[in-house]
Parts: structure tokens; sequence; C-alpha cells
């Protein structure tokens, strides 16, 4: 018979959510009581079942190719270790079980799949630096930094616990598209407004988002508010429409961008003459996020 | 229920023949894996990610682990789709805490804001069980009580650990692991020969 504490720490381990002193505990348990590995099996089971209830995507027949392009490359299965192998570390394993990974980093891409991953990666750093020239903004961010993180921790918090973001997650979950969303969190650069904070939602499948600010100062007539899209495929940062904030600083607007996204790796908010620029003035950026 | 059973019985069966196989170096066997497998796979890592692009990279691991490392699967402990979920789901988790507590807070809000009606959307279980099978394993979860099924998911989807869902739902650590416990047992008594 196996006890109530025994049976929680049973299925926190199925599920994942014991602690690693707590697996190292539950393990040595598990290896002597055979019953309790019974429980264990069909907690798993249970956990397989519930995982399953993610809504369901196929993954793109590239990652097949790649897989098998790559365990062609390296030749038979690795689980029968050859000597020219590198030597393995353990690692954090599914329910406690170690699982080893080559040393030097885990399994990668085929030999030269690198490349392509490295040029995006190139281009979206090329993509910030664009965003972030600015010296006087960089010295800037980086004496306010700390101030930033600690006031967005609490007004993320309360962010998060919004009932308008609930909403809008539910609507989302609702329509089955959450998985496919692009969900970047843009903070606050203004020093006079440390917990403006927005939220985009995007949806690149059908090219368009849902964005959603708090406590931006609001703009005089002759100005606007403008958000921009970094996407790696393009030099600048591609337009995404204008707009404004009531008195209290808030506002939730559908929008799209000017030109067909590949990839949002980043969004911000840039201030802008009335009716938006064609390219952002980063000197007036107010928010920014990933 | 039988039947489901019985076919629960043929799949591990054929799992168990299948793993056999990728350990002898098999590629028709892991890609037979592959086929069956991934869409679940993705699905749990794009749940968990909050996107496809990453959960491509997990999908691509996980199957690396697969198939490089599949001595390390322990056939007492669980069947090995189980096994590969709970690697895809740390995998996952792996990532997600690499990017900012922000965002884990959108994926916990997500979660919270999830109602039980929000069920509508073809799971990945149809796609791996089909849908008679799913339609149970969802009756099942529907039926928890909403504070467990609430824990569960937290617990598994976000990977926050049993003190940290004690602190977001401002509950005492004791009634979260009551929550996970009964919410665990129930499902297992619930959907018995199914599993």
């Amino acid at each position: 018979m196996i006890d109530e504490g025994m049976q929680e720490q049973a299925a926190a381990y199925a599920l994942g959510a014991l602690n690693a002193a707590e697996i190292g505990a539950f393990e040595v348990a598990l290896r002597v009581d055979p019953e309790l590995r019974a429980l264990v099996s069909e907690l798993r089971s249970v956990t397989e079942a519930l995982a399953g209830t993610a809504p369901a995507l196929e993954p793109p027949a590239a990652v097949k190719e790649r897989l098998l392009l790559e365990i062609d490359q390296r030749g038979g299965s690795g689980s029968k270790r050859t000597p020219d192998q590198p030597p393995r570390r353990p690692v954090s394993g599914p329910f406690g079980a170690a699982v080893s990974e080559p040393v030097g980093g885990p399994a990668g891409r085929p030999a030269r799949a690198w490349i392509p991953w490295a040029v995006a990666a190139a281009m979206a750093v090329l993509s910030v630096a664009f965003l972030w020239q600015s010296s006087s903004l960089r010295s800037q961010l980086a004496a306010q930094a700390g101030r930033i993180n600690e006031l967005t921790t609490s007004a993320e918090l309360a962010h998060a616990e919004s009932a308008e973001l609930r909403l809008t997650v539910a609507k989302l979950r609702e329509s089955n598209h959450l998985a496919s969303f692009r969900i970047a969190l843009l903070d606050s650069l203004l020093a006079a407004a440390p917990t403006a904070i927005a939220v985009s939602v995007w949806d690149n499948e059908r090219q368009d988002g849902v964005f959603i600010v708090r406590n931006l100062k609001p703009l005089p007539s002759d100005k606007d508010y403008q958000l921009w899209i970094i996407d790696p495929k393009y030099p600048s940062p591609v337009d995404a429409g204008v707009f404004q904030v009531n008195a209290k600083g808030d506002v939730r607007e559908d929008f799209r961008a000017k030109l067909p996204i590949q990839t949002a790796n980043q969004f911000a908010v840039t201030i802008e003459r009335k009716g938006g620029a064609e390219v952002p003035n980063t000197k007036a950026m107010v928010l920014a996020g990933s | 229920m039988m039947a489901d059973a019985d076919r629960t019985v043929a799949e591990q069966n054929q799992d168990a023949v299948l793993i056999e196989r990728i350990r002898g170096g098999e590629r028709a066997a892991f890609v037979a894996f592959y086929d069956r497998y991934s869409p679940l796979l993705f699905s749990v890592a794009a749940r968990i990610l909050g996107e496809r692009k990453e959960a491509e990279d997990v999908l691509q691991e996980v199957m690396l682990v697969i198939w490089n490392k599949s001595g390390d699967y322990d056939p007492q402990l669980g069947t090995l789709s189980s096994w590969a979920v709970s690697v895809t789901r740390n995998k996952a988790l792996d990532r997600l805490r690499a990017r900012t507590r922000r965002l884990r807070l959108i994926e916990e809000a997500a979660i919270l804001a999830e109602d039980s009606d929000a069920t509508s959307y073809p799971s990945a279980n149809e796609i791996v069980h089909g849908r008679e099978r799913a339609e149970l394993l969802r009756d099942a979860m529907k039926e928890l009580p909403a504070d467990q099924r609430m824990a569960i998911e937290l617990a598994f989807f976000t990977g926050l650990s049993q003190s940290d869902i004690a602190t977001r739902l401002q509950q005492p650590l004791g009634t979260i692991k009551a929550r996970i416990r009964r919410g665990m047992l129930r499902l297992r008594e619930q959907l018995g020969g199914a599993l």
C-alpha cells in the first residue's frame, strides 16, 4: 500500500514537478519498490494523455528531412556508442532518467546546416543593432536597466493578471491558434514612464496581431505612436501602423504589417509625426521587446 | 473501453518492437516512430513554447535523443511514448527558462485564462490515438475539478514547481500537492484501459 505522501511524490514525479533533490530521494524509493514503479508507470501514461490535449499541430516536412539527413551523416543509432564518438555528459532527463549528450553541446543539426541559422542570427543581431544604434539611448538604457527591471517586474505581474489579457489569450485559445502565435512583452525605455508596458500577440499565419498597451503617456495631437516589427528578412523595421492611447495611457489595437512578415523577431514602438513615418526614429523609441 | 484497452496493448507492443529496432540502428523503424509520434511531440513543444519555430528545434533534438540514446529508456517506468513526451517537455522547458521570466508569465496567464469549454479544437491525442480515444481523454480532463486541472496543467506545461504553483495561486503548498495527487489519480481511474 502506497501512502498519500508517496502518492503525492509519484504524481509530481510523473508530471516533472519535483525539484532535483526531491527527484533523487524519490528515485531511491522507486528502485526498491515495484508497486511504486507500477504506479509511476501508470501516472506517466496519464501525463502523456495530458500532453496530448495540446492543440494538434503537424511539424513541417523540413524537420523530418533535416533529421534524416543528420542521422544518415552520423551513421547508425548512437545508443550503440562507437569509440570515435565523444564522451557524453549526463543532463536532466525525463522523469529523472539520465539522458546523456555529447560534451561540447547538444546534438546539433546537419554539418553545414548551421550556415542559414548563423545568417539568421546575424541578421537578427543587425536588426537589434539598427534599433539600438543610438549611443545615447544605450547609455540611458544601461543606467536605468536595474530600475526598469525592478519596476517592470511588478508591472508584469499586474499585467499578466489583467482581465483584458486573460480574455485576449482565452479568445486566441478558443480559435486554436495560440501555438502559432508570437507573444512578446515590450518594456518601457522611458525614464519618465518606467511602468509603461505592452504585449504584442502576432499570428504569422494570418499576418495580423493584437497589441495591448498600458501606462504610456498620451501624445499631443500632431504626434502618433508607431509600432514596428523587426523581421530579419528586411534591412529595416516593418511599419505595423500608428496608434494613440487613451487618457489613462492604455489602448488595445488590432494591427497588420505593411510588408509580409516571415519572422517577427522583435517589436518596438516609436513616437513619430502624425500618420507615421517610413523608417523609425530610433531616438524616439519608447517601447521594445521580444 | 475494451476496444480501447486492446488497441492500447497493441500500440505498446508495436512500440516495444520499434524501440528494439531503433536500438539496432534500423532507420526505417526510426522513420516509423517519427511518423507516429512527431505530431504529438511537436504539439507539446509548441504548447509549452507558444511558437512553432522553436518547437521545430525541440522536435529535432528530441528525435535525435530517441535515435542516439534509446538505451536510456526504461520500459519499467512507462511507455516509449510517455518517455518521448517527457524528453520533449524537458527540452521545451529548458528553452522556456532561457527566455525572460516575463514571457513565462504570459504562458501562465494563458493557462489560467483557459476555461473548461475551450477544448473544441482537435487535440494531438486525436492524431496519435484516433478520435474515439481522444474524446475519452478530453472528457476525463473536462470532468476533473477546475482547481485540480489547473494545478496539473501549470505543473506540466509551464514547469512550475509545486511551491511556485502554490505561490501563484495563493494556496498552501499542501493544498497544491493534494490537488495534483487527487487529480492525477482520478485521471488514472477515469482513463483506465485507455492508457
